[in-house]
């Protein structure tokens, strides 16, 4: 029996149904990041888990019982808001001892707790502080402090780091999933940028029009996402897509695709418009040509720390991303010119162009 | 414009606008003979006369001892704006949090009616009170008229208050009621602080304007419930012709809200521009 | 544990005491109000009869014959006059002191910070209150207004008591105590407008006329309306500023609509009549107070959006 399930939740603002049937089951102490871009009902979903929002229909269960009908203050929910929501008029200390007070906690247990969350978040040197006085970083961990202090069953983080610099980001991407660790919770974390998705999600649930998509470990919903929007989600730069039209040859359909003309064997459904989907890396630029390559044109090198991004045009003038290792890019130089790519075709994704699912090999 | 043009004409305003306050401060402290006095001088031998006299409630002149009741007025004023703003901000601070939180059934036409009374002809309310106030035992008790007040105190409340809760992010409120408060300790411990300059500058300006009303206790208080708007104007019917009394009633009883509007401009700044700058 | 049979399961109603709260919380407010609509009723039923203190015996239904004799009595168009004449001028010179007062004060600075508050200082004083200062100083004795005028040879000028210059002298103090009213809403819109405007227009030297009148008070519309309105709705009802200064006189100079009523209800103890006055002058604060909100709402909308 999963620990948190919500079964076909429904909520809606107005005219706008943003949840439709969103169903998912986390289990105990796991940690699952729920991704989509922005506007999909994410931050709405986590309002209906801590209770601040009652859904319009469908259920919510905690343990196997429902908890729709009961108030926030109930729920063993902690949550991080997006905008750390945290109290002005109140130093960090105070914001992060708020849920033990909330729950009659002494006054030397208070002390202790806060003071033992601030120094895992080492924050506790500023606890004296009112929010206006703290750094973004500081705020945002003042926010998780509030959510974790009283270590409760279920964590709710919206967004943590989309307000936070660069650099902390990337340092609390790090940290985040060791210190959740520690405390045994089942946490769902909300973003819309797939990487943090992909390094601090068990599974990565994709949440669209009204659904979760996909619910999957991070690399199987990269490796084989179920529908094209996904694996348009996911990757950076995204992934190259190209209409094709699958004839009917001996042996199986066969399709024209950057002007290379291949085969594809034993994929079901090859009868109708489709999209191939080839991820970048999945394209090896070469000065030479070599077998299976076929020359296009350097538009644009564009190096991003470790990984170089190319952009390509064939002799057709379709556009192709392709990634390479930053010491092969530099190699290329920066001048527009011919080189040679070649293609992992056997690693394309194939979608179905009308309703975009994917058609499994 | 000429920056000496520019110091003329400001010079001329703030002349119009706070010589009276001036000239009738000065006159407090004059006898009778040197109020009279032609040219008028602002060289004299200011005196506490009119201010003991008024303190002591017993104006000695030449036709006897007059009784005078004004401390009695201020007072009255005094309990009769407290009260009412008290009672008002008891009232109106959870009605604006609804009003700023809950979209409910007819909420939007409630709170613009209980707005419109502000603007209503405070007579017509009045005047069929006036016939009612005895049959129901209100005519002679503060109570009547905190009640009746409440017509120029409460619409100012909800409105000015109802603006800062909405400035309110709901978040902060989910956040603390996710912690494990009740509905009722976040209202208490988050809302209510966080709204706490607009409560201050509603509170503010509503004392002032239940402290400057003069209609409504014209109509309705009985002598000894009357304040000083009312005790002024029967004061002078009163005394006739003693104008250093007269001058030394004004400025007590101009005195409190001066007081109170120096000491918090910046409440009344916000209060007054009607919700149109935010400090 | 059983799974959900049917295809949308309703979720159950939140507690009552959940969504009983805004009805709750706004209740005792309401209560209050609605106990001052009680006698509102009564004086529209008044008006609807013939209700002499003074004659009780012939107080009985009459329909809308108080409307017909006001309406075709001179003495209530006199009212309506002098009511629309006091709003007109009082409101009319409020506009262009007060948007004076703003645009010279309005470089924040510490002086012209201290001039704005101490400037305000007329609004704090209670009308009725006003208007007795100005009676001692204008005061035929010894009021220092009447001795500087008799500095410049006029001596025979009376203020509130000769019926050529009553209106002027309540119209003084109105200015008196209203003008920084308009001052404080307007130096707020001032001060809020965005810079880029004006800045252009300076760079390329257009004529402070142009400045003022195409860009200045464009901008500043809303605030001159909202501020207008608010004043009109109060002075349409003046009643303590003039009962204190002359108590409508003298004669029936200033016969404005409040103190007209009350007279009518006090000295001539006809209720019927003067209800049926305040009606009429309800009629009009209603249609004022709509379009007052309605301005002031956006107004706020606004200054919420710059905030």
């Amino acid at each position: 029996m999963s620990y948190l399930v919500l079964d076909g939740v429904a909520k809606r603002f107005g005219k706008d149904e943003v949840l439709k049937d969103a169903s998912l089951s986390i289990e105990k102490n796991e940690m699952v990041a729920i991704f989509g871009p922005s506007g999909v009902g994410k931050t709405v979903l986590l309002r209906l888990i801590s209770g601040v929002a009652p859904p319009d229909a469908g259920d919510i269960r905690v343990g196997g019982e429902s908890v729709l009908g009961t108030s926030p203050e109930v729920r063993e929910t902690g949550v991080a808001f997006q905008n750390f929501a945290l109290y002005p008029h109140m130093n960090a200390f105070e914001n992060i001892a708020s849920p033990l007070r909330a729950r009659g906690a002494d006054e030397a247990e208070v002390k202790r707790k806060v003071q033992e969350t601030g120094e895992l978040l080492k924050i506790a040197h500023v606890l004296h502080h009112l929010p206006r006085q703290l750094s973004n970083g500081q705020k945002q961990r003042t926010a998780l402090g509030r959510a974790l202090v009283r270590r409760p069953k279920i964590i709710l983080l919206d967004d943590p780091l989309r307000n936070v610099d660069a650099k902390l980001r990337y340092e609390m991407r790090l940290e985040l999933p060791r210190l959740l660790k520690r405390f045994e919770s089942t946490v769902l974390y909300v973003t819309q940028d797939y990487k943090e998705a992909m390094a601090l999600g068990e599974r990565v649930a994709v949440l669209f029009d009204g659904r979760f998509q996909q619910v999957d470990h991070p690399a199987a919903v990269y490796r084989s996402p179920r529908h094209v929007e996904i694996a348009r989600l996911f990757g950076d730069p995204t992934i190259n897509l190209y209409p094709i039209r699958p004839t009917k040859g001996e042996g199986g359909h066969e399709v024209t695709v950057l002007g290379q003309t291949l085969r594809l064997k034993g994929r079901a459904g090859l009868d109708r418009p489709c999209l191939i989907g080839i991820r970048p890396e999945d394209v090896h630029v070469e000065q030479e040509p070599s077998e299976g390559s076929f020359p296009v044109e350097l538009d644009a090198v564009t190096p991003l720390n470790v990984r170089t991004v190319l952009f390509l045009r064939t002799k057709e003038r379709e556009e192709v991303f392709a990634t390479c290792s930053e010491s092969r890019g530099e190699r290329f130089g920066r001048d527009h010119r011919q080189v040679h790519a070649r293609v992992d075709f056997e690693k394309a994704l194939l979608f179905d162009e009308a309703t975009g699912e994917r058609l499994a090999a | 414009m000429h920056p000496a043009i520019r110091v003329v004409l400001l010079t001329l305003i703030g002349l119009f606008f706070l010589f009276p306050i001036v000239w009738v401060f000065l006159m407090s402290f004059q006898t009778n003979e040197t109020i009279l006095r032609i040219p008028p001088s602002l060289v004299f031998e200011p005196t506490l006369q009119n201010y003991t006299a008024l303190i002591s409630g017993r104006l000695e002149t030449g036709a006897g001892v007059l009784e005078l009741a004004f401390m009695q007025n201020l007072w009255n004023s005094f309990v009769l704006s407290f009260c009412s703003v008290a009672l008002s901000l008891l009232l109106g601070v959870p009605a604006a949090y609804a009003f700023a939180r809950f979209k409910f059934f007819g909420s939007e036409d409630i709170a613009f009616t209980l707005l419109s009374f502000r603007f209503a002809p405070a007579l017509l309310v009045l005047l069929p009170l006036n016939l009612y106030f005895q049959d129901i035992g209100l005519n002679d008790t503060y109570i009547g008229l905190i009640w009746v007040y409440q017509l120029i105190t409460l619409p100012l409340i909800l409105w000015i208050v109802r603006g800062y809760f909405e400035d309110i992010s709901p978040d902060i409120e989910n956040a603390y009621r996710v912690d494990g408060h009740s509905w009722f300790s976040t209202f208490m411990k988050i809302s209510i602080p966080l709204a706490l300059p607009g409560i201050a500058a509603a509170a503010l300006l509503s004392f002032i304007f239940a402290w400057n009303n003069f209609v409504f206790a014209l109509i309705l208080a009985s002598a000894d419930k009357q304040p000083v708007t009312v005790g002024a104007l029967a004061f002078v019917t009163a005394s006739g012709i003693q104008y250093g009394q007269i001058a030394a009633a004004v400025v007590l009883s101009i005195l409190p809200t001066l007081a109170l509007a120096l000491y918090a401009q910046r409440y009344l700044v916000e209060g007054l521009s009607l919700g149109a700058v935010k400090g | 544990m059983a799974t959900v049979a049917e295809g949308v399961r309703k979720p159950p109603r939140r507690s009552f005491g959940e969504s009983a709260l805004p009805y709750l919380l706004s209740l005792p407010a309401l209560l209050v109000c609605i106990g001052i609509l009680v006698p509102f009723v009564t004086a529209v039923w008044y008006s609807l009869q013939r209700y002499n203190l003074a004659m009780p015996y012939l107080k009985g239904f009459i329909w809308f014959e108080n409307y017909k004799i006001l309406f075709t009595d001179t003495v209530f168009w006199h009212t309506v006059w002098v009511s629309l004449l006091y709003t007109v001028l009082t409101v009319g010179i409020e506009l262009v002191l007060g948007l004076t007062i703003a645009m010279l004060l309005q470089r924040s600075s510490a002086f012209n910070n201290a001039m704005s508050i101490a400037l305000m200082l007329p609004l704090m004083i209670a009308p009725a209150i006003a208007a007795l200062m100005w009676k001692l100083m204008t005061n035929p004795n010894f009021g220092i207004f009447s001795y500087l005028l008799s500095l410049v040879g006029v001596t025979d000028f009376r203020w509130g008591s000769s019926p050529s210059s009553a209106l002027f002298t309540v119209v003084l103090v109105d200015v008196w105590v209203y003008t920084p009213f308009m001052m404080v809403l307007l130096l707020a819109g001032l001060r809020g407008l965005p810079r880029q405007p004006f800045e252009a227009a300076e760079l390329d030297g257009v004529p402070w006329t142009f400045v003022f009148f195409r860009i200045t008070l464009p901008m500043l519309f809303p605030y001159i309306l909202t501020a207008g309105l608010f004043r009109m709705l109060d002075a349409i009802q003046q009643f303590d500023i003039i009962y204190a200064m002359t108590q409508g006189g003298p004669g029936d100079t200033l016969m404005v609509f409040q103190v007209q009523a009350y007279l009518e209800f006090f000295t001539y103890t006809n209720v019927g009549r003067s209800a049926a006055i305040l009606m009429v002058l309800w009629a009009i604060t209603y249609f004022l107070s709509h379009q007052f909100i309605k301005y002031w709402l956006r107004l706020r909308e606004r200054a919420r959006g710059v905030a």
